[in-house]
């Protein structure tokens, strides 16, 4: 390895290890990433300090958090390794639906890199099955959305969002792949064969990974924070001047977690705005069974939906959305029972 | 003279890396077809059905040197796609 070669290599190393250490120590000594303001401490705030406030309050615990989140992000999109990933998303056997719900959605922080394998995975004659898990899972268990749901709401919820995810998304695409509709839709393109043939990757030395990486998280957090600005401002006035009453009658029990659901999902908001937003409402007194169907919200906005639609048609779309829905409320209210709060 | 055809895969309307990926291998390109070779450089809708069917699923960006796919799902700067040129001529 050359002089210059090697001092890149070192610097980005040692930028990585920063972030990793600080979250450890951040998790070891228990210090919250999240904010720490209270609905009391904003309302008597002048109306233009609280955004501020709230955001300076993010900003102040949330840095180690979002910026380690963006630097694995970035790392885990440059290493795992794609062919082996794409081969196996595309085969037909029972492993593509694991493959498709644990592996791809670490690396795929992007819409714009999902519609295109999504529409890849059904053109190569690869099934909707696993296609539809895929563009199911990936927005809700990506490593970010995963990373900042457990600073934001505790560990439990995240895994049982994560888990309810997963499994719902697997019911879906096995489920729609099952369908008269979802079948004939398959039947065009069982001609077509997959041509991997002219497929020859290069390879890339170390410091020039490593700097695709880097290079990919501040792409993330470029893409990302503004939005996450905006929302955080619009939050902030929501958690100071939002009925808590309201919440508590509303979002808690059985109806809680169907209000929950129907909200979650045509509400567009960005994964990591949804989370801050879910948080204002757990402060606000939303039950947790009502939290993880919010969360679960996800796949079925609208955006997304018009995405695929133009793929797959409206029927298929209206077939996983129904059945997306009737997924969040049931891992709500499995989650209500095993907590004991239905 | 060598002849290469270079064509940058990614979706439609262009996103932010899949046009930074198109931009950096026209500069490369301009920086070959500058020494006399002749570059052609085309782009091509990852979604579209041809280019599935000629390149299989691929991840957004992607760069296919003639004919073959040398690199994707992420954004390459102007000098490693100049090399990647070199190394094809």
């Amino acid at each position: 390895m050359e002089k210059g070669q090697l001092a890149r290599t070192v610097l980005m190393v040692g930028f990585v290890l920063f972030f990793i250490l600080m979250m450890i120590r951040a998790i070891l000594s228990a210090y919250t990433l999240t904010p720490t303001s209270t609905a009391e401490d904003l309302k008597n705030l002048p109306l233009w300090q609280i955004p501020l406030v709230y955001i300076w309050d993010y900003a102040q615990h949330g840095w180690i958090c979002l910026g380690f989140a963006f630097t694995v992000s970035g790392l885990f999109s440059e290493f795992i390794p794609q062919s082996f990933m794409i081969r196996y998303m595309s085969s037909k056997r029972p492993i593509s639906y694991l493959v498709a719900t644990i592996i791809a959605p670490l690396f795929c922080v992007c819409s714009c890199t999902m519609v295109p394998i999504f529409a890849g995975l059904i053109y190569a004659g690869g099934g909707i099955g696993p296609a539809l898990t895929f563009l199911l899972v990936a927005p809700a268990n990506n490593l970010l959305a995963d990373i900042v749901t457990i600073q934001v709401l505790g560990w439990q919820i995240a895994l049982a969002d994560m888990v309810a995810a997963g499994v719902s998304a697997v019911a879906i695409g096995y489920l729609v792949a099952r369908t008269p509709w979802g079948k004939r839709f398959e039947q065009q393109f069982k001609t077509s064969k997959p041509q991997t043939a002219s497929l020859n990757l290069i390879k890339q030395p170390i410091d020039e990974r490593l700097w695709n990486a880097l290079k990919f998280g501040g792409f993330l957090a470029k893409r990302i924070v503004p939005p996450f600005l905006i929302g955080l401002v619009a939050v902030s006035y929501f958690q100071a001047f939002f009925p808590s009453d309201l919440v508590r009658t509303y979002m808690t029990g059985a109806f809680g977690v169907i209000l929950a659901a129907l909200l979650g999902g045509p509400l567009y908001t960005p994964t990591l705005i949804e989370v801050a937003l879910g948080k204002a409402l757990v402060d606000l007194g939303m039950s947790p069974g009502a939290t993880v169907a919010w969360l679960m919200g996800q796949p079925y906005d609208i955006p997304n939906s018009l995405s695929t639609y133009r793929i797959v048609g409206w029927k298929i779309v209206a077939t996983y959305g129904v059945l997306a829905f009737i997924c969040a409320v049931l891992s709500g209210m499995t989650y209500s029972l095993l907590v004991g709060g239905l | 003279m060598k002849e290469l055809k270079v064509e940058v895969i990614g979706v439609n309307p262009p996103c932010a890396r899949c046009k930074k990926t198109e931009e950096n291998a026209r500069k490369a390109a301009m920086k070959l077809s500058s020494e006399g070779y002749k570059v052609e450089v085309a782009k091509l809708n990852i979604t579209a059905k041809e280019t599935i069917a000629k390149y299989g699923v691929l991840l957004s960006p992607a760069i296919a040197i003639n004919g073959t796919v040398k690199i994707m799902g992420k954004v390459l700067d102007v000098g490693v796609i100049e090399r990647l040129l070199r190394q094809a001529v």
